[in-house]
């Protein structure tokens, strides 16, 4: 589904924000990655939809090489590779309703979508994905009226909206508070079991992870430092990933028996 | 442990404090006093001739009113002249804040490009724009139009691009990754962000234009300072503080009617 092949990216200012990454993620799949912040997690992350673009190597998304894509195939690439962000991203002067419609700009031409003319199926789509969320009667408010919760909920409903087939997220519950990052990442678990979307996350929470991951990727230095299904993982293995001891702000907390 | 007080402080300021000071003062009154020999004026002036002053004043008064019939279809015309140039160049200034924000233009080039040519528009004065546009269209409302229209698309976009890049591009991110096109990223994530403001400019500009076509009309751009013009001209001073009051009333009417408007709005 996506494969890695000695991927490397510099960035202007010269900073190596990938150094040789070489992964092969399956179909399905729930992974997670960790690491400390500058690791090169959301450059791993944000180089699957080319939001960054790795200079060398070979990106390979749904049989087609990201890295050589023009324009065009760059949107399509993009409409099947849905992203959630930390700070949920939303429009938030727009409701919810229409920021959940963004989702489907990729399949929409740029005069109906800017006379809002979406089909009834699409409208139908994006309430189906509302109430997935469990926000739907949040339909018609201004996103900027929701908590934060909701917000990540609406964006996870935008994702949806897309019918994507992996399904990004960038630190999505690092601006939550404990409860509601459980409820997020629940309801990431979720869909990526119920739809088969492959599901690639960026966490820095070490219980978070070895709660809801399938599978764990450790990064240090834009490098991939670990990579293994979970049952490998011990406390060890994390303070190998983040090359010191483990800390309470390691930890998120409010997971069940905890 | 007291010390003993063998250092008295001059002053509140230091001393190199107080000679800058003090320079700039001579400075400064050495300029005004320079410009005053220069040009001939004194601010003296201005209670000596009080006297003429006061008897100007009184030829305005009492002001004509049944002059009122000739200034309603000019009064018109300049609000014509004002609600049409704003919507134009409402229309037109779109585009042009688009290209001329960094965070929207991210070709460098262009984007200088677009700067420097709106810089140029703006250090043009209205009633310069006026009077070049009557020259070239002939006296008459559609010149002021023209002159108003480019007046205000100077305005509007420097305040909208200024606009623009301040927003929150994190949403145009998002719009970006899940395949949205260049377009359906501005449509839908930067107009919803500074449309409230946009429109709140657009009312402001329209009071602007108002102001201004009183003006451009004394240059022949139409309206209802091509009349003020007229009756200066013939001493009509009756007829002239009778246009000036009803003007006075339309623009504070018209400026709180759009104040209210924009408060609304943000």
């Amino acid at each position: 589904m996506i494969e890695f092949k000695d991927v490397s990216l510099v960035y202007p200012n010269g900073t190596e924000g990938l150094k040789q990454v070489n992964v092969h993620i399956q179909e399905g799949e729930f992974v997670v990655i960790v690491g400390l912040s500058g690791a090169g997690k959301s450059t791993l992350i944000r180089s699957i939809n080319r939001l960054v673009t790795p200079t060398k190597g070979e990106l390979i998304v749904d049989g087609d090489d990201v890295l050589q894509l023009n324009n065009k195939q760059l949107r399509t690439l993009r409409t099947k590779v849905g992203m959630i962000f930390q700070s949920y991203n939303l429009v938030r002067r727009s409701t919810v309703m229409k920021n959940v419609m963004a989702g489907r700009l990729g399949y929409t031409g740029t005069w109906k979508s800017i006379f809002h003319l979406f089909s009834n199926e699409d409208k139908r789509l994006a309430y189906e994905n509302l109430q997935r969320v469990n926000i739907e009667d949040k339909l018609y408010n201004r996103a900027d009226e929701l908590s934060g919760g909701q917000q990540q909920r609406v964006s996870i409903a935008r994702v949806l909206a897309q019918q994507p087939k992996v399904m990004l997220a960038d630190e999505p519950v690092a601006s939550l508070d404990p409860p509601t990052s459980h409820q997020v990442m629940k309801y990431l678990k979720q869909i990526n079991e119920e739809d088969n979307i492959t599901t690639i996350v960026n966490l820095h929470f070490i219980d978070m992870a070895m709660e809801y991951a399938d599978r764990i990727i450790g990064m240090r230095d834009g490098e991939i430092v670990f990579d293994g299904p979970v049952s490998q993982v011990s406390e060890q293995t994390f303070e190998q990933i983040y090359g010191r001891s483990i800390r309470d702000e390691d930890m998120r907390g409010g997971m069940k028996g905890a | 442990m007291h010390k003993s007080a063998s250092f008295t402080p001059e002053g509140l300021y230091p001393r190199k404090t107080k000679l800058t000071i003090t320079i700039s003062i001579v400075i400064v009154s050495t300029f005004y006093l320079l410009s005053s020999i220069m040009t001939e004026s004194f601010l003296l002036d201005l209670f000596i001739k009080m006297p003429n002053v006061f008897g100007l004043i009184g030829e305005f008064f009492p002001p004509e009113w049944s002059y009122l019939e000739e200034i309603w279809p000019k009064l018109f015309e300049t609000i014509h002249i004002a609600i049409i140039a704003t919507t134009v160049a409402v229309i037109i200034s779109i585009p042009f804040s688009l290209l001329t924000a960094n965070n929207v233009t991210t070709n460098h080039w262009l984007y200088q490009a677009m700067r420097f040519l709106l810089n140029i528009i703006r250090t043009v004065p209205d009633i310069i724009l006026a009077v070049v546009f009557v020259g070239l269209f002939g006296i008459g409302a559609f010149s002021g139009i023209i002159a108003l229209i480019v007046f205000a698309v100077g305005i509007l976009v420097k305040l909208m691009s200024e606009v623009i890049e301040s927003i929150d591009m994190n949403p145009s991110e998002a719009i970006r990754a899940s395949g949205g096109n260049g377009l359906q990223t501005i449509y839908f994530a930067i107009v919803p962000q500074v449309l409230p403001q946009f429109i709140s400019f657009s009312l402001y500009v329209f009071e602007l234009n108002i102001r201004a076509s009183l003006v451009l009309g004394l240059v022949g751009a139409g309206g209802i300072g091509q009349l003020l013009n007229k009756e200066i001209n013939f001493f009509n001073y009756p007829a002239v503080s009778t246009i000036v009051i009803i003007v006075f009333a339309v623009v504070v009417i018209i400026d709180y009617i759009s104040g209210k408007l924009r408060e609304g709005l943000v």
